[in-house]
C-alpha cells in the first residue's frame, strides 16, 4: 500500500487506480464533506486514532471519485526526494523518476500522506504551496514547477491523541485543510464491519465491539487508547482461524494495548468476562 | 478447674458489681456449656472484649458455641479480633451480622484456604469496573458488598474456596453485579412516578404514606412489613441483573459455574423442605438464572411477576411494581420470620449513602458545569500565534466582555422537549449567536438533566455571574506589577481528582524575565566546585559519543548506495552532484533537549536555594561541554490567577555571564502550585524538535497554594500534569529536596520518575549526575 519512490519502480499510474469497490461503511457526513472537499480542491485532514477507518476511507472516496490514490507512508527518514523524486540511472543512462507527490500531481490523482506529523518539518514544506490555492509543486532538480489540475486532491491524515514525537500540526500547516474527525464508528456499525472484515458471525462481532468499548473509556487510568476497529479485526481473524477467543483477544487486544501489568490483567477481565 | 476458681478469675477480670444479677446468672450460664478445657481461652477473650463492649461481648459468647464447630480453639483469638475490627470500625451490628452469616468467608480461611485480599484484586478490578461502566467508579474495601453509587464496596476479604482463583471470581462477580446494579439504577435516581406507586401500596394496606425524601425508603416503609418487601425488591433486582449478565458478560457467568454451583449447594443444604416462601423462591430463581438451570416450582403467579423483571426494558419503577405484586400475592409474609443473609454478590441495599452520593454528584455536577459554561463565555484568553509582544499588562489589553452579555437560556419551546430527551440540548445561545456546547458540557448537561429533569435556570446565571467577576478579579491581580517584565500570558487547565475532570482554563500564566544581578555568587560557587566541575565537564564530554549510522556525508566509513545512485543521475542529467555520498557513524547525534523548572516558593528561602542556585551553576557549566540543548526556568505561583515562570534562559540562548547573573538572581517568591508551569513547559517542549525531550523539576517537596491547592488536590493535579507530559512524550524527572521521604512523592511523581535528596549540600553535585544517568 505504502509506496516510496525507491520501491516502486513502476510509475504507472493505473496501478494506484482502485476499480473494486472497497468496503467501506459511512459513519456521518464524511463522504458529503470529502465529496465537497474535492469539489472545490481544498486538501483534506483526516483526525482520529489509529485504525479508525482513515486509510479505507480514503480508499473508499478515491473510487467514488474514479481517481487513482497514491498514499505515503510518513517516518521521520523520508526526504524530500522521496516524495518529490530524483534522477536514477539504467543502463548508464539516467532517467528521471517522478517520487509519488510528482506522480499524483501528474495525473490527477489523490495523495494521501498517512501520518504526516511523523514526517520531519523540512520534508513537508513542500505541501504548503500544494496546500493553498496555488496547488503547485516545484521540482527543484529540473527547474519545474508543476500546477495540480482539478483532479488532484491532497490529504493528511493525523492521530490527535498519538502524541509522540511532533505531536501537533503546525497552525500554518492545518489551517489550510479541511478537517474531518473520523472517530471509531458506533457499536452496531462496528460490529458489521468486524463481522464482515474478519468474515465471523455477529455474536463474536458484538462481543469484541463491547470489549473495545470498555477500554476505550481508560484515559485517566493509564490507557491512552483503546482497542481501534483494526484490533477487532484482526481478533476476529484469529478467531477464525480456530484459535480460542480468550486467546485471540489476549494475543491481539491485551498485549496489543499497553504493557502495563496491572492493565493488561484488567483488559483480561474484560476479555473474559465477555467471552 | 474447680468451678469456683473459674468464678473468681472471671470477676477478677469482670467485676461483679457492674453487672446486674441477671447478667451474672446469664453469663455463667453462657460458659457454663463449654468444655472446661476452654476456660483459659474463653477468659482470655472475654478479658479483651469486655472492655470495648458488655453487649458484645453476650453476644460473642452466645455465637461461639457454633463457631466452634466451624473452626479450631486455636483461630478463636483471630475471630475475636476481626469481629472487634468490625465492631469498632462499624458498631454492633455489623459486628453481630459478621457472626451470625453462616456463610461467613472468614471461617473458610481460618480452615487454611487460599483467602484474597482487597488490596491484592483492587489494581486489576478498578480498571476493569471503569471500562465496564465508563465511569470513574471508585472502588474500596467495606464490611460486604455494597454500592453507593459511586464507589463499589468490596469485602475486605474473600476465602470461601480453596482455590485463589476461585475466590478471584468471586471478587470480580461482585464488583461486576454492583456495577450492573448502579446500571440499572437500584436507587430509583432516575425520574419516574414514584409516589403515586406508594401511595397506592400505603391505600392497599392502609398504611400512612411515609413522606420521605428518598423514594426507595419511602416505598419499603408504605409495607406493612418494610424489612419484607426491601428483601424481596433486593432479590427481585438481583434476579433481573444476573439474567442481564447472562446476555451481556457470557464468558463472566460461564466462568462463574462453580461458584454458583457453590452457593446453590449451600443453598439446598440450608432449605431443603419444599414449597418455598418467597424469599426462598427468589433465592433459588437468582440461582437458575445464574447457573443457567431449571427455574424451582412456585406458583404460576409468582413465576410470572419474577419472569417479566427478566426483560431488559424493566426500569426500577417496574421491579418496585412487580415487588408489590409478590407481597400482594402472598398477602404479607410472616413478620417474625427470618430472612437468610443476601448472597454475598448481592450486596446490602444502602438508599442513604446513595442518596447522599447522588446528592454529592448533584452539587459537584453543578460546580463543574457553572465553570464550564463560564469559561465558554469568557473569551478566548489566549493569544494568537506570533511572539507576545514585550511590555504587555496583564489582560487589561483585551476588550473585556462587559453587561453587554445576555446568556439566553434554552429556547422556552427547547426546554419542553429536553424535558424528554437530555440529548436535546446541544447548543446554548449568547444573544443571538448559538454556541456549540463542547462535549464535556454536554455530557454534564445529560448527567443533569437525567437528574434533574433539566438545566436549573440558576445554574445559567450563576455561570453567566462568574464569568463576569472571574473577568473583573483576574484583570484586577494581573494589574499589580512587579520590576520583572511581563512578556506573555495564557491559561491552562487544572485537575480537580474529585470530578474526575479538568477545571478549564482555570490557572492563568504569566512569563517574566529575570534580570541579571552582578554579584559574587557565581564566581564563588565556581571557585567552590572547582574541582567538581572539571571531573563533571569530562564526564559529560564522554557522554557526547553515542553511535549512529547517517547518511548523506561528505566522508565516512561506508558508501550511501542511495546517496550514490542519485547523485550519479544528477551528474548525467547535468545536474551538479551531491558529495555527499557516505555513510558515518555518528558520535554527538545526542538528540535531547531538557528544560529545567526549578521552583521558586518561598519555602526555599535559604539553604535550599542557594544549593539550587550552586547546582544550576555546575550543571550548565557541564552542559556547556556536552552540547545538548536546554533552558532554565523559574516557577512560583500566587493562587490560579498569578501562576508566574521566570525565564533564566531558553533553549536558544547560550551560557553566557548575563545567564549565570540571572542564576544568581534567583530568589524565592510565593507558592508551590505545579501544575500550570508543568503544563505549559509539556507544550513548549513539545514544539522542539528533539528525540528525546526531558522535564527536569527541581523542587522542594509538596506543592502547596494559597488559596485550597492543597493536599490530596495539589498532589493530585501534579501528578495529572506530570502523567499528560508523559503521554505527550515528554519524560518528566523530579528531583526533590526534603528531610524525608514522603507517601506520597511516589504517587505524585511515578514511581520511577523522581529521585529524593534529603542533603541540602549534595544537592549541586547530585543533579549533574541524575542528568547523567538519565540521559545515557
Ligand atoms: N467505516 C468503515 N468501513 C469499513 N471498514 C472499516 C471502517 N472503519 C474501519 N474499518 C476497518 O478497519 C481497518 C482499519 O482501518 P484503517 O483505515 O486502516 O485505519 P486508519 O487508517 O485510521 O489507521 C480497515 O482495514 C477496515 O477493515
Ligand atoms: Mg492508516
Amino acid at each position: 500500500m505504502a509506496t516510496t519512490a525507491m520501491e516502486s519502480k513502476s510509475q504507472k499510474i493505473e496501478e494506484h487506480l482502485i476499480v473494486e469497490k472497497p468496503f467501506y461503511l459511512v459513519q456521518k457526513n464524511e463522504l458529503t464533506i470529502g465529496l465537497a472537499a474535492y469539489k472545490h480542491g481544498i486538501p483534506l485532514l483526516l483526525k482520529g486514532p489509529t485504525g479508525s477507518g482513515k486509510t479505507r476511507f480514503m480508499q473508499f472516496l478515491a473510487w467514488k471519485l474514479g481517481r487513482p490514490l497514491i498514499t505515503v507512508s510518513c517516518h521521520d527518514d523520508l526526504s524530500t526526494s522521496d516524495l518529490v523524486g530524483r534522477y536514477l540511472i539504467r543502463g548508464g543512462d539516467t532517467f528521471w523518476m517522478d517520487g509519488p507527490m510528482t506522480l499524483a500531481v501528474r495525473h490527477g490523482a489523490i495523495c494521501y500522506l498517512d501520518e504526516v506529523v511523523e514526517a520531519r518539518k523540512d520534508t513537508t514544506v513542500v505541501i504548503h504551496p500544494l496546500a493553498d490555492d496555488r496547488r503547485e509543486l516545484a521540482i527543484e532538480k529540473r527547474g519545474e514547477l508543476l500546477t495540480a489540475s482539478p483532479e488532484f486532491m491532497l490529504a493528511v491524515s493525523y492521530n490527535p491523541g498519538y502524541q509522540s514525537v511532533l505531536k501537533d500540526l503546525k497552525q500554518s500547516t492545518r489551517q489550510r485543510f479541511i478537517a474531518l474527525e473520523l472517530n471509531y464508528p458506533e457499536a452496531s456499525l462496528e460490529v458489521e464491519i468486524v463481522s464482515h472484515e474478519a468474515g465471523v458471525d455477529e455474536n463474536i462481532a458484538r462481543s469484541l465491539v463491547r470489549i473495545a468499548g470498555m477500554t476505550r473509556g481508560l484515559k485517566d487510568s493509564g490507557l491512552p487508547e483503546g482497542a481501534s476497529t483494526r484490533l477487532l479485526i484482526h481478533s476476529g481473524l484469529l478467531i477464525k482461524e480456530g484459535i480460542p477467543p480468550r486467546e485471540a483477544c489476549r494475543a491481539t487486544i491485551t498485549e496489543a494495548l499497553t504493557d502495563d501489568s496491572e492493565l493488561n490483567a484488567a483488559i483480561d477481565e474484560m476479555v473474559s468476562a465477555v467471552f | 478447674m474447680a468451678k469456683h476458681h473459674f468464678e473468681d478469675r472471671l470477676w477478677h477480670i469482670m467485676p461483679p458489681e457492674h453487672l446486674n444479677e441477671w447478667e451474672r446468672e446469664e453469663l455463667i450460664a453462657l460458659i457454663a456449656c463449654f468444655d472446661r478445657s476452654l476456660d483459659d481461652l474463653i477468659l482470655q477473650q472475654i478479658a479483651a472484649i469486655w472492655p470495648i463492649s458488655t453487649a458484645l461481648c453476650f453476644s460473642i459468647l452466645e455465637e461461639l458455641e457454633k463457631t466452634l464447630q466451624r473452626i479450631a480453639p486455636a483461630d478463636v483469638p483471630e475471630w475475636v479480633r476481626r469481629i472487634l475490627q468490625i465492631f469498632e470500625a462499624e458498631g454492633l451490628r455489623a459486628a453481630r451480622a459478621f457472626m451470625e452469616d453462616a456463610d461467613n468467608i472468614y471461617f473458610q480461611r481460618m480452615r487454611g484456604q487460599e483467602s484474597l485480599v482487597f488490596e491484592e484484586v483492587a489494581g486489576r478490578l478498578l480498571p476493569y469496573v471503569r471500562g465496564l461502566s465508563s465511569r470513574n467508579l471508585q472502588l474500596e474495601a467495606g464490611s460486604s458488598a455494597a454500592t453507593d453509587t459511586t464507589t463499589v464496596f468490596l469485602p475486605g476479604e474473600i476465602s470461601v474456596f480453596a482455590d485463589a482463583k476461585q475466590n478471584f471470581l468471586l471478587y470480580k462477580l461482585i464488583a461486576t453485579f454492583q456495577w450492573v446494579l448502579i446500571d440499572k439504577d437500584l436507587y430509583c435516581h432516575k425520574k419516574a412516578d414514584y409516589p403515586a406507586l406508594c401511595a397506592d401500596v400505603a391505600r392497599h394496606y392502609s398504611t400512612t404514606p411515609a413522606s420521605e425524601e428518598i423514594y426507595l425508603t419511602c416505598f419499603f416503609n408504605s409495607f406493612p412489613h418494610p424489612e419484607y418487601a426491601r428483601e424481596v425488591y433486593c432479590l427481585l433486582q438481583a434476579v433481573r441483573s444476573a439474567s442481564f449478565l447472562k446476555e451481556h458478560l457470557p464468558g463472566l457467568m460461564a466462568d462463574l459455574q462453580g461458584v454458583f454451583d457453590y452457593f446453590a449447594s449451600m443453598e439446598c443444604e440450608r432449605q431443603s423442605s419444599q414449597p418455598y416462601d418467597v424469599v426462598s423462591g427468589l433465592r433459588f430463581w437468582l440461582l437458575a438464572v445464574c447457573l443457567g438451570s431449571g427455574k424451582p416450582e412456585v406458583s404460576r403467579e409468582t413465576a410470572e411477576v419474577i419472569k417479566a423483571v427478566e426483560s431488559p426494558q424493566v426500569t426500577s419503577l417496574d421491579v418496585m411494581k412487580a415487588t408489590f405484586r409478590l407481597c400482594t400475592l402472598h398477602g404479607g409474609a410472616t413478620p417474625d420470620s427470618e430472612f437468610p443473609a443476601p448472597f454475598v454478590f448481592q450486596g446490602i441495599l444502602q438508599p442513604a449513602a446513595a442518596h447522599r452520593a447522588r446528592l454529592a454528584r448533584r452539587e459537584e455536577n453543578r460546580t463543574q458545569f457553572v465553570e464550564a459554561l463560564a469559561s465558554l463565555l469568557l473569551p478566548a484568553p489566549e493569544k494568537s500565534q506570533g511572539p507576545p509582544s514585550e511590555g504587555e499588562e496583564g489582560l487589561s489589553q483585551q476588550p473585556l466582555p462587559d453587561s453587554g452579555i445576555t446568556l439566553m437560556q434554552f429556547e422556552p419551546d427547547r426546554e419542553e422537549q429536553s424535558k424528554e430527551s437530555a440529548d436535546e440540548i446541544r447548543y446554548i445561545r449568547l444573544d443571538d449567536q448559538d454556541l456549540d456546547m463542547p462535549e464535556d458540557i454536554q455530557q454534564l448537561s445529560r448527567d443533569i438533566t437525567e437528574d434533574l429533569g433539566g438545566i436549573p435556570s440558576t445554574y445559567i446565571d450563576s455561570a453567566r455571574k462568574m464569568a463576569g467577576g472571574g473577568m473583573a478579579g483576574r484583570n484586577g491581580e494581573a494589574m499589580e506589577q512587579s520590576e520583572e517584565v511581563s512578556v506573555g500570558e495564557k491559561m491552562y487547565d487544572e485537575w480537580d481528582f474529585r470530578r474526575q475532570g479538568f477545571r478549564k482554563n482555570w490557572c492563568y500564566l504569566i512569563e517574566k524575565k529575570i534580570t541579571a544581578t552582578k554579584g559574587s555568587f557565581v564566581a564563588a560557587t565556581l571557585e567552590k566546585y572547582r574541582g567538581q566541575i572539571v571531573q563533571l565537564k569530562r564526564q559529560f564530554e564522554m557522554m557526547r559519543t553515542q553511535h549512529r549510522f547517517i547518511k548523506r556525508q561528505r566522508d565516512g566509513d561506508d558508501v550511501d548506495i542511495e546517496a550514490l545512485i542519485e547523485a550519479l543521475g544528477d551528474a548525467r542529467a547535468g545536474q551538479a552532484p551531491s558529495d555527499r555520498l557516505f555513510i558515518r557513524l555518528l558520535r554527538d547525534e545526542r538528540d535531547i533537549a531538557t528544560l529545567f523548572l526549578v521552583d521558586m516558593s518561598s519555602s526555599t528561602e535559604g539553604w535550599v536555594g542557594n544549593a539550587l542556585k550552586e547546582s544550576l551553576i555546575i550543571l550548565c557549566e557541564a552542559m556547556d561541554s556536552l552540547g545538548d540543548r536546554y533552558a532554565i526556568y523559574g516557577f512560583s505561583g500566587m493562587r490560579r490567577t498569578r501562576n508566574i515562570i521566570f525565564h533564566v534562559k531558553d533553549f536558544e540562548e547560550t551560557y553566557t555571564d548575563e545567564i549565570r547573573g540571572r542564576i544568581a538572581a534567583i530568589a524565592p517568591v510565593d507558592y508551590t502550585r505545579m501544575g500550570a508551569p508543568i503544563r505549559h513547559f509539556t507544550k513548549i517542549l513539545g514544539q522542539i524538535d528533539a528525540k528525546v525531550r526531558l522535564l527536569l523539576i527541581l523542587t522542594d517537596g509538596k506543592p502547596e497554594d494559597y488559596d485550597d491547592y492543597k493536599g490530596e488536590y495539589a498532589i493530585e493535579d501534579t501528578r495529572h500534569a506530570l502523567i499528560e507530559a508523559k503521554s505527550a512524550g515528554i519524560h518528566p524527572f523530579c528531583i526533590t529536596i526534603d528531610r524525608q521521604a514522603q507517601d506520597y512523592m511516589a504517587h505524585m511523581f511515578g514511581e520511577i520518575n523522581y529521585a529524593f535528596i534529603n542533603d541540602v549540600r549534595k544537592l549541586p553535585l547530585r543533579v549533574p549526575e541524575i542528568y547523567r544517568t538519565l540521559t545515557s
